[in-house]
């Protein structure tokens, strides 16, 4: 019994605190943003009701957080195949049934609470990849693991581009990618996944793309090609978003002083999720947008570090596909708002307002942490 | 899990240590991108900024005064409350449509509670909101004091609405002057008073009003003030005012001294009660009008802020037509009053001394036609000096076939006819003088010398206005000078400074010998002084009088519609006034218009100078069909 309560407080103190202190920066760092960008919203009825839902998002999430690190990853990776399966069926309920919201269906009601449930489908994905690539059953550096990964895959990326959901459909593709890159798959393989990559994306942007993709969302692939073709339309929120950037200069406006934050040239209804950043690049200029950015680098170290130093090789494979995730996540998110990559809809990590994209994140954080803790060099005890 | 290797771990550093370059690699772009947005080109995303979400509005600023000579105010700018609603704060989620239905239920309650019936449609308040969005949207203007006070009793009800103050016209006299003063009008949006000194632009124009006829229209570049002040507004994604960034106040502008006198304007004014004609009084020592009327007037009150479409039709629609200035643009048949030209001319070519008699048997037949004098038995044998006194119609057309039509034509030029006097209000007619040149054009006949004798006496295709007949009245007063009316004396600017207008001579002014004014001048005071002088009518006692009738038919033939003219100046000995009057549908200028103008060089005397006179009793005018006075048909 003492023994366990010992190893109870060991797998609290050999937690990565570096990534822990710096997931505790970006929280608070969300929070007061979330509320930068929704204190003005007095006229239309939603002023305190985003902060206040963020605020108990982020204490779901830390205890989804907490639960993650106390369990043995190897338990989620011994269920793998299953929580991929039930994931899969609730992504093919969601398209019948899923609550609408502008024409996407990716909402599902739980008992009166809507779960976007392709956020829990992301991490099962990379739960079933890791246990697959890093379970030693495939040889590694062959072409059978880009087979197998993309067979594996292909599943919940084509339902959740059904909903539709570009954006968390194609954070997919690089989540993948960095997992054969790490699991050992054969470089050219990986080139030619790239290949195809931008072969598709050629495809999409010709006119037969409609028979692929929406008109809304090629019309926000075109609108990022020349923002001003359309400026009050699908090129609106490009161009709002590069000016609130643009226009914070080096050292920012200040907190709650964001002009297109306030005056509502970045809409209201998409600045506490999807435009975080420029609430954040606006009020605090380069400087704290160049903070927040290094924010997510160290914090990106810390998992490859985690991956580094992981006992098992699917261990390491899951960190660094949760890794992958935040990653692709943070550079899609900041890349579309400051005119690098089209607007698709899609959520800044810790900081962005939203539920099941902060539980998912944070279980993704307490996964990591618990791959931590059980790490190579320092044997902690099945708890 | 781990089946076939389960002890050896496979953890391939070199690849995540590849992957960790990657990763750093892309945020370091991001980061690299950043800085361009940020640093390198923040200032042309801060102007972006600034382009789309801050507006300007430029404010007018306050209109200079019109003054008289004395300094009373013509035309002045008063306070005008109005309530006015900050749109800002009645804004509803869910469309325009509760917007505007919250602006509408807010101005029924203020109506009720200010007793006041509503004057916006709520087609007004959604053309505001659409097009004006950032400024305050007025409900009420020009509110009495018991409205104001229901108001500030019911503001705090109503958050978003205020009390506003707009500056307006005013013309503390009214009527008084009004071709002279002219009126004001709203001025197109974007319409600055000087075109290239405020090359500012701006996204809204309060509205400014602009000077429309009159001195407010001639002199509108220095009444309005040069630089208008600007408000600059920060407006939200939706139009709505944010915030109030900047403010700059409007300029003021200058003031505007006139040469008019407010008691000789009234007492000129009084001259024409009830008739249709004009009065120019002007001071033969340098030009200065002191009076310039015409009547029927209006009330240039009614066209501020707008002047009603019923009110504008009215006057439009008018028969006497009272927006018409008859002293500037009023063109006549002088009539009577032209002899002294003629007579002048005919003096001046050395033909005709003023010792020159002619034998006056009532007529002269020249060819098969007679010309008649207005006097059928004749007035026998007379010199110039009588001529005038008498006004014989037969003395001036001897004279001018004597010395001939060009002699008469040039004189007339000369003495400003044929030509606008540059006085500066708006529509000033030259009327005309015929001469061969006109008369082959416009007859295609040539002239002939029963045209000379038309023209010796002011009949024929001559035509003068008013304000020449008063600047040739001023010539004879001062012995020859024509002086170019001088309306405008000074200009005062917002800070005090004054810039003199100063007097100005015509370019071409006549050469008399002084003997040969003499004779005229003596003439025409016989023709007031003498018991059988023909302008006796407008003796004023106590002051030596000078005057030229004149009478002539216009309209129609045959309709019997006369004019009645009068050109006066004194005191004889140094003039001072010099007055011209005529009036429409008249009878004569003897019977007409002397004593008008009797009445008001007797009110000026005495406002003026304080000379005591007994009151002269009101003279009734004769029947139409009575006495002849001046001139002939």
């Amino acid at each position: 019994m003492k023994k366990r309560v010992q190893a109870w407080w060991r797998v609290w103190l050999a937690q990565d605190f570096l990534a822990l202190l710096t997931v505790a920066g970006l929280l608070a760092t969300g929070l007061a943003f979330v509320y930068s960008a929704s204190w003005r919203g007095e006229e239309i009825g939603l002023a305190g009701a985003w902060f206040s839902r963020q605020v108990w998002w982020v204490l779901y999430g830390i205890v989804a957080a907490l639960v993650m690190t106390a369990v043995d990853y190897r338990f989620w990776l011994r269920h793998a195949w299953w929580l991929y399966l039930a994931s899969v069926v609730l992504l093919a309920l969601v398209l019948p049934l899923g609550t609408r919201v502008f024409g996407a269906a990716r909402w599902l009601n739980v008992f009166g609470v809507l779960l976007q449930v392709s956020e829990f489908a992301k991490l099962a994905l990379v739960l079933v990849l890791a246990r697959v690539l890093g379970g030693g059953a495939i040889q590694p550096n062959s072409l059978a693991m880009v087979v197998v990964a993309g067979l594996i895959a292909v599943v919940p990326f084509v339902l959740i581009a059904a909903e539709p959901d570009l954006g968390t459909a194609a954070v997919l593709v690089p989540t993948i990618v960095v997992m054969l890159l790490a699991a050992g798959a054969p470089f050219r393989w990986l080139a030619a996944i790239a290949l195809l990559g931008a072969g598709g994306a050629a495809a999409i942007l010709s006119p037969l793309g409609s028979l692929i993709l929406s008109e809304y969302q090629r019309e926000r692939i075109l609108t990022f090609l020349d923002p001003s073709r359309d400026p009050l339309g699908a090129g609106w929120n490009a161009i709002q978003s590069a000016i609130a950037v643009g226009s914070g200069g080096v050292g920012g406006k200040g907190f709650l002083n964001g002009t297109q934050n306030v005056l509502g040239f970045l809409p209201r209804t998409v600045a506490p999720t999807d435009f975080i950043f420029p609430v954040l690049a606006e009020e605090k200029g380069f400087v704290g947008a160049s903070l927040l950015l290094l924010g997510f680098a160290v914090l990106l170290t810390c998992y490859i570090r985690t991956a580094w130093t992981a006992r098992h090789p699917a261990g390491s494979l899951l960190v660094t596909g949760i890794a992958g995730l935040v990653f692709a996540h943070v550079f899609i998110n900041i890349g579309m708002t400051i005119g690098l990559l089209p607007i698709t809809g899609l959520p800044l990590p810790f900081v962005s307002s939203g539920g099941s994209f902060m539980l998912s994140t944070l279980a993704g954080f307490g996964l990591v942490q618990s791959v931590h803790v059980r790490r190579a060099r320092r044997e902690v005890n099945n708890v | 899990m781990p089946r076939r290797r389960p002890s050896k771990p496979e953890v391939n550093v070199l690849r995540l240590l590849l992957l960790w370059f990657i990763m750093m690699g892309l945020l370091g772009t991001l980061v690299y991108r950043l800085w361009n947005l940020q640093v390198a080109q923040g200032m042309e995303f801060q102007r972006r900024l600034v382009k789309q979400s801050l507006r300007s509005v430029r404010l007018p600023g306050s209109r200079g005064r019109i003054l008289d000579a004395r300094g009373e105010v013509l035309a002045g700018n008063r306070p005008s409350y109005c309530v006015s609603l900050h749109l800002e704060e009645f804004r509803r989620s869910g469309g325009t449509a509760r917007t505007v239905d919250h602006v509408m239920d807010t101005l029924y309650r203020l109506a009720e509670a200010m007793d006041r019936p509503l004057e916006l449609q709520p087609r007004d308040v959604r053309t505001h909101l659409g097009r004006r969005t950032p400024l305050p949207l007025v409900a009420w203007r020009d509110l009495d004091e018991e409205a104001v006070a229901r108001f500030v009793e019911h503001a705090h009800q109503h958050p978003g609405t205020a009390l506003t103050i707009e500056s307006v016209r005013e013309y503390p006299f009214g009527p008084l002057a009004c071709h002279t003063l002219g009126y004001v009008g709203r001025a197109a949006d974007d319409q600055s008073p000087q075109a290239g000194s405020e090359p500012e632009q701006f996204h809204y124009y309060l509205p400014e009003v602009a000077g429309r006829s009159g001195v407010e229209k001639r002199f509108d570049g220095v009444l309005r003030a040069a630089d208008g002040g600007k408000i600059e507004v920060q407006v939200d994604v939706a139009g709505f005012k944010f915030d109030e960034v900047s403010r700059r106040d409007p300029g003021q502008g200058s003031d505007i001294e006139l040469a008019l006198d407010v008691r000789v304007q009234r007492a000129a004014e009084a001259a024409l009660e009830g008739e249709k004609g004009a009065v120019v009084v002007m001071d033969p020592r340098n030009g200065d009008v002191l009076a310039l009327a015409s009547a029927p007037g209006f009330d240039p009150n009614d066209f501020v802020p707008v002047l009603a479409s019923r009110l504008w039709n009215q006057l439009l629609g008018d028969e006497r037509r009272p927006l018409y200035n008859r002293a500037t643009a009023g063109e006549y048949a002088p009539g009577s009053t032209f002899k002294l030209v003629t007579l002048l001319a005919a003096m001046e070519s050395g033909r005709v001394p003023p010792s020159t008699r002619y034998s006056c048997p009532g007529f002269l037949d020249l060819g098969r036609t007679r010309f008649r004098c207005w006097q059928h038995w004749g007035h026998g044998s007379l010199d110039a000096q009588h001529a005038i006194r008498y006004s014989c119609n037969v003395y001036l057309y001897h004279a001018a076939l004597h010395c001939g039509a060009e002699a008469v034509q040039e004189m007339a030029r000369a003495c400003g006819f044929g030509q606008t006097t540059g006085v500066g209000l708006d529509f000033e007619r030259p009327g005309l003088v015929p001469d061969n040149v006109w008369k082959r054009r416009e007859r295609h006949d040539s002239w002939r010398d029963g045209d000379t004798c038309n023209l010796s006496i002011g009949q024929g295709a001559l035509l003068v206005t008013p304000i020449q007949q008063a600047v040739y009245a001023a010539a004879l007063a001062n012995g020859g000078t024509l002086w170019r009316p001088r309306l405008v004396r000074r200009v005062v600017n917002a800070n005090g400074q004054g810039k003199e207008i100063p007097p100005t001579r015509m370019p071409d002014g006549p050469r008399w010998s002084s003997a040969n004014v003499r004779v005229v001048r003596e003439g025409m005071r016989d023709a007031v002084n003498a018991p059988d002088g023909s302008g006796k009518r407008a003796a004023v006692p106590g002051v030596v009088v000078a005057a030229k009738t004149g009478t002539a038919e216009y309209g129609a033939k045959g309709s019997g519609l006369k004019l009645a003219w009068l050109v006066a100046f004194a005191p004889f000995d140094s003039p001072r006034y010099a007055v011209a009057l005529v009036i429409e549908e008249a009878v004569s200028g003897g019977t007409t218009a002397a004593p008008q103008v009797r009445q008001l060089l007797a009110r000026m005397f005495e406002e003026l100078e304080g000379l005591e006179l007994s009151r002269p009793e009101a003279v009734a005018r004769p029947p139409a069909t009575g006495a002849p006075g001046g001139g002939a048909a």
